[in-house]
């Protein structure tokens, strides 16, 4: 890939990040507000000696674990990030080959000498792995602040504080696996990424209706026709078991990603986003 | 290659409506080519064709290329600008020319900063909280610094004001044209760039109506201001579109001799718009 | 065949839908599998009740996974 090309397509994706600001950075930095005073309140309403206490056991009760045992419990707390970064990733992939049609500026992205292949790649690449990154840079900001806090507290109430540094490395540990996390899910969800990003090129209005319509609507047909519910399942299966979203070791990534269902997903998924490039061709 | 637009029974529907029909469309290199035609004759089909932004049937070759197979490698040598603000709303200035300068091969930064800094359009706002002027004269500044063979303007001064109209043909004369490049122009103010173009083309109803060069257009088309003795000799000349003009009659011949016609009175190269009105009033006889 | 398929937005749809529905069924109907979720053994997917959480279970799980451990005592001896 020449010099040229890389430049290209970082401009096409910084593009993305500065027209979807609010759903890249804006979303989860007023979460991690929310989440801190929210959790500062909460403190506020115990009582100091019944929160060092607390804080004095939760300390026992990881006494001797690695940062990596630690990371996972760390990481849950990230869960309202991840609900956020889908509810975003949907609304970003459903709008973001409709948006600039609707409001005509495709006629100046198609003017300039950049694929449709490139520009839905940039979606993608965008989605599944660069707004991830935003996501745990802030999430470790509010692990910082917490770890500040708690660091103030163990001064305050005379605490070893040997623990907040193993805390820090399992902040640390936790927001690579969540990372790792996210993209992997990208590339399991790659159906769903390709479903909605052909919506979003072939829809003239409502592309979530459309989306959601044609779904239900295929779904029955295959029923009818073949009598078999493979969509349906494909649909269930990737979407509704909650274990699936998170990677709490790093072992299990290279499972996760090489193995039939992931990368037959990622084979259909192509099917619907060389769509999704095929349907970029009509610009009205 | 001589002719920068090469095309051959064009043909679009959009459902029943035929917005191109058949058309044949010829244009020089180094032409400015004025595309002229009333709404909804075909004129932005015609040019979102042209630059593939629209799929046709036929044959089409834009600088050596189809458009409609390799888009974005035709577009290192072509720029479009379109008649409705297209320019993104939520962009920055300076973000737009950085993204630009990013995907164009052929974009010169440093001459489309010059172009801005003789305009009031300020690096950090917002395209949104530009007037359609400075959005015009911004795509402008940015289409200009980039070494292209093709310039396409779909009613580029649509909704401006005559001092942005006129400084933005300035600007593509001075700044844009050198002889080599060829523009085609579609718009409604016919007047204001008739003084412009070397090539013309008409267009009505999805048809081209007339496709020829300026200078052929004198041999070809004259117009006569008959003295009232001589009018009905004019009329047996079979005109193709009289007008009365300050208590006299002026009639436009084709392929007329001009030693025929000089008897009648005075004789002119018909205006592009009076040759217009006359060549769609032959259209709608036929 | 390629200027039915992208004739328009709606040709185009279809035949995309059609292919991945191809695939889909196809290879549904031939390997006769059900796709499943990857089941890690994970310690945090059995985690029901707070309460009852074997953290010692754990921390010795994760000592004989590991192949090397370092184990302090109370007087710091390795």
């Amino acid at each position: 890939m020449s010099k040229f090309a890389v430049l290209q397509f970082y401009a096409l994706l910084k593009r993305e990040v500065l027209e979807h600001r609010n759903i890249f950075i804006g979303a989860p930095a007023v979460l991690a507000l929310l989440l801190l005073v929210a959790t500062a309140w909460v403190a506020t309403q115990i009582d100091q000696i019944q929160l060092a206490e607390g804080l004095r056991f939760v300390s026992v009760l990881f006494d001797g674990f690695s940062p990596l045992d630690m990371a996972p419990f760390v990481m849950l707390l990230a869960i309202p990030f991840c609900l956020t970064l889908c509810v975003c990733s949907v609304i970003y992939l459903i709008n973001t080959l409709y948006q600039d049609r609707k409001e005509m500026s495709v006629l100046f992205w198609q003017s300039m000498p950049v694929s449709n292949l490139q520009t839905v790649l940039s979606k993608i690449v965008a989605i599944v792995l660069v707004a991830p990154i935003f996501y745990v840079l802030i999430i470790f900001a509010m692990y910082l602040i917490a770890i500040a806090w708690l660091t103030i507290l163990g001064i305050i109430s005379d605490m070893d504080l040997v623990g907040i540094g193993y805390l820090f490395l399992a902040a640390i540990a936790s927001v690579v696996l969540i990372y790792i996390s996210a993209v992997v899910t990208g590339l399991w969800l790659l159906p769903f990424v390709g479903w909605l990003l052909l919506f979003s090129a072939f829809a003239k209005k409502t592309p979530l209706l459309w989306a959601g319509g044609v779904f239900i609507l295929v779904g029955f047909l295959e029923d009818f026709i073949f009598g078999t519910q493979f969509l349906a399942d494909q649909g269930k299966l990737r979407t509704l078991d909650p274990r699936q979203y998170l990677i709490f070791d790093f072992q299990n990534v290279i499972e996760k990603v090489f193995n039939y269902d992931t990368l037959f997903g990622i084979v259909v998924g192509s099917i619907l986003i060389a769509g999704a490039v095929f349907m970029r061709r009509f610009t009205d | 290659m001589t002719n920068i637009v090469e095309a051959k029974s064009l043909r679009k529907n959009y459902g029943n409506f035929t917005a191109l029909d058949g058309v044949d469309l010829t244009i020089p290199k180094g032409a400015i080519s004025g595309l002229i035609g009333p709404n909804g004759a075909g004129k932005t089909t015609t040019l979102k064709a042209l630059v593939g932004l629209c799929d046709v049937d036929g044959e089409l070759s834009v600088a050596g290329r189809d458009p409609r197979i390799a888009r974005h490698k035709l577009m290192e040598d072509v720029c479009f600008i379109a008649d409705v603000g297209i320019l993104p709303k939520w962009l920055k200035v300076s973000h737009l020319i950085d993204y630009v300068e990013a995907v164009h091969p052929r974009f010169d930064r440093k001459k489309a900063e010059k172009f801005l800094s003789t305009t009031d359009i300020p690096a950090n706002k917002r395209i949104k909280d530009l007037s359609k002027g400075m959005v015009t004269q911004l795509h402008l500044a940015l289409v200009m610094a980039i070494e292209v063979q093709l310039l396409v303007l779909d009613e580029p001064t649509l909704g401006l004001d005559i001092i942005y109209r006129k400084e933005f043909y300035d600007r593509l004369l001075n700044d844009f044209y050198d002889g080599n490049r060829t523009i085609i122009i579609s718009t409604h103010q016919i007047e204001e760039i008739e003084t412009l173009l070397s090539h013309l083309v008409f267009i009505n109803k999805g048809k081209i109506v007339l496709d020829s060069s300026m200078s052929d257009l004198s041999d070809i088309y004259t117009e006569v201001l008959v003295d009232a003795d001589m009018v009905e000799q004019a009329e047996a000349l079979q005109p193709l579109y009289v007008k009365e003009f300050l208590g006299k009659k002026s009639y436009t011949f084709e392929s007329a001799s001009r030693e025929q016609l000089k008897n009648l009175g005075e004789l002119h190269t018909p205006s592009v718009a009076d040759l217009f009105v006359a060549k769609l009033k032959e259209e709608k006889h036929e | 065949m390629e200027d039915l398929i992208l004739r328009n937005r709606y040709t185009l749809l279809v035949v995309t839908l059609i292919v991945y529905m191809g695939v889909l069924v196809a290879e549904g109907m031939i390997t006769g599998r059900e796709a499943r979720v990857i089941e890690f053994e994970n310690f945090y997917f059995e985690l029901d009740d707070f309460n009852s959480i074997d953290f010692e279970g754990f921390r010795e799980t994760r000592t004989v996974n590991e192949n090397t451990r370092v184990d302090f005592d109370d007087t710091d001896d390795v």
